[in-house]
């Protein structure tokens, strides 16, 4: 109890207790046993955009709909005497995807019984828990690979090496071959022929670029640990991201799997923005990757409308912000959270390894002290957002 | 340039690496030589003075800048090279003795070829003829 307070008069109890709940940054509301408001603070009010007069006597699930499934157990909390305590409640989606904790707890000095309602936006704190909890996996996977590399690529360049060996011992140019072969009576142009005929050349180049594909793998991974700050360059934004949509049309990858030029381009530059130091080549790179993400969502079937990607940059606050965006058919909730975890993809196995945009994450996160988050409107698409911080403090 | 004036030290303690690069440089025509370890490339080269030292970045006893900076210290006129499982930035000692990125290799070596390249040109500014 606010009581016996010697520099507060009992006759300012009253004002000092309201200004005390319109200060706290909570929803705060108090109902009877039938959930009808009697009191509410100002947060409410803004959240509700109802004022306190035509909220009382107004059903609480009716006022915050948002809240109406926990709200209604309101009865049964006053009669159990029980708190209730929801630490995450989803509300929205994409842009507007808000979080809340949400508290309800009896009170016993009416007769009847009344509730006190405590409502948080934790949208914040649940957004910095998922960049931990993803820069963890990010730093285990990083270093996992980091040990792996030195164990794979010894036998990886075995396999690669070898093969162009054997390419080279069964070329007619080298004069050490040319004798072998006539030691033991064979014509090495007829052994050539042969090998031509079978297909055996093919092979063998396949199992070149087979490596290559597995040392690119391993080669993404090692973005989890890896800070490059050795090569940074100054790098004008939107020079850097035309370039990127010229490789990207010409992208051997990007030509197999979706026909990137259906797509419509629209480009919405800042025309205020700072030159950028950054490692050139990755953020190309993350670019890439998030604009391969897009174009393959936008090839699914059934989209119903001409497939679009938005690239948009802009300042906010210390930052620059690169937006690339989509009108493909979006995620829900729960695999927009994981997109950037490795090895997570819903594609088919063979299409795609589920490193693309954990790299990227990678590379903004730990090489460049920026942000990397996604938005979605399932059924309208998704949004990229990547912040790099323009004063940049190089650790 | 003869090729077979070109003498080269591949020092790894992988005797596959050893097999798989050393085959293809000997097809090149290169004079080989391998050494399984750093302190058994130390004890050879003053006698076998390659034109160019190519070690591994992890060798058995020692690591491949270590062995790098001791082998100049007796045999300066070779051109080293450093083949390496993951990525790495020349430090100072070996930028000091005139290293650079472009003595780095990073494993897997996709195409062999530009390995032999590197080799001649060190060759071309260091072999009289």
């Amino acid at each position: 109890m606010l009581q016996k307070i010697a520099s507060v008069k009992p006759d300012n109890y009253k004002k000092a207790l309201f200004e005390i709940l319109d200060t706290l940054p909570f929803i705060i509301a108090r109902v009877d046993r039938e959930g009808r408001v009697n009191l509410v603070n100002r947060r409410f009010e803004q959240f509700s955009g109802m004022s306190a007069a035509d909220s009382d006597g107004r059903l609480i699930w009716e006022l915050i709909p948002q809240f109406a499934l926990k709200l209604r157990e309101v009865t049964g909390i006053i009669d159990r005497q029980e708190a209730l305590t929801d630490e995450r409640i989803q509300v929205g989606s994409g842009q507007n995807l808000h979080y809340y904790s949400l508290q309800i707890y009896p009170l016993n000095s009416d007769q009847n019984g009344m509730a006190v309602i405590r409502i948080d936006d934790i949208t914040k704190h649940v957004r910095i828990e998922e960049i931990m909890a993803q820069t963890e996996k990010m730093i285990m996977v990083g270093g996992l690979a980091a040990g792996m590399a030195h164990e794979i690529n010894n036998p990886l360049g075995a396999i690669m090496q070898h093969a162009q060996n054997i390419e080279r011992r069964i070329s007619q140019s080298i004069a050490a071959n040319v004798k072998a072969a006539d030691e033991v009576g064979v014509d090495l142009a007829k052994v050539r022929s042969y090998m031509e005929k079978r297909g055996i050349f093919e092979f063998i180049s396949h199992i070149r670029s087979a490596g290559v594909r597995a040392s690119s793998i391993i080669n993404n991974m090692l973005h989890f640990s890896r800070r490059s700050e050795a090569r940074l360059e100054t790098v004008d934004l939107s020079t850097m991201l035309d370039r990127v949509l010229e490789l990207a049309a010409s992208d051997y990858d990007m030509k197999k799997l979706y026909d990137f030029s259906s797509i419509e381009l629209v480009r919405e530059y800042a025309s205020q923005m700072p030159l950028m130091t950054m490692t050139l080549l990755e953020m190309e790179q993350v670019v890439i990757n998030i604009l391969k993400n897009s174009a393959q969502a936008l090839s699914q079937a059934g989209l119903g409308r001409e497939p679009r990607i938005t690239l948009r940059t802009k300042l906010e606050d210390d930052s620059a912000v690169i937006e690339i965006e989509d009108n493909g058919p979006g995620m829900i909730e729960t695999i927009r959270q994981r997109v950037f975890e490795p090895f997570f993809s819903t594609k088919d196995v063979g299409v795609g390894t589920g490193l693309g945009l954990s790299v990227a994450y990678a590379i903004v996160t730990n090489g460049h002290h920026g942000t990397i988050d996604v938005l979605s409107q399932p059924g309208e698409g998704c949004c990229f957002i990547i912040k790099l911080p323009i004063h940049r403090r190089l650790s | 340039m003869n090729v077979a004036d070109i003498s080269i030290l591949l020092v790894d303690d992988d005797e596959m690496i050893r097999e798989c690069i050393g085959a293809y440089l000997e097809d090149e025509g290169f004079s080989m030589h391998y050494a399984v370890s750093g302190e058994d490339a130390l004890d050879r080269i003053a006698t076998i003075r390659p034109t160019v030292c190519i070690s591994d970045m992890r060798l058995s006893g020692m690591s491949g800048e270590t062995f790098i900076s001791r082998a100049n210290a007796v045999c300066a006129e070779t051109g080293f090279l450093l083949h390496t499982g993951a990525d790495y930035n020349v430090s100072d000692e070996l930028r000091a003795i005139g290293m650079t990125a472009d003595d780095v290799f990073q494993k897997p070596i996709h195409e062999l070829s530009t390995l032999i390249k590197r080799i001649k040109k060190i060759a071309s500014a260091r072999v009289q003829f």
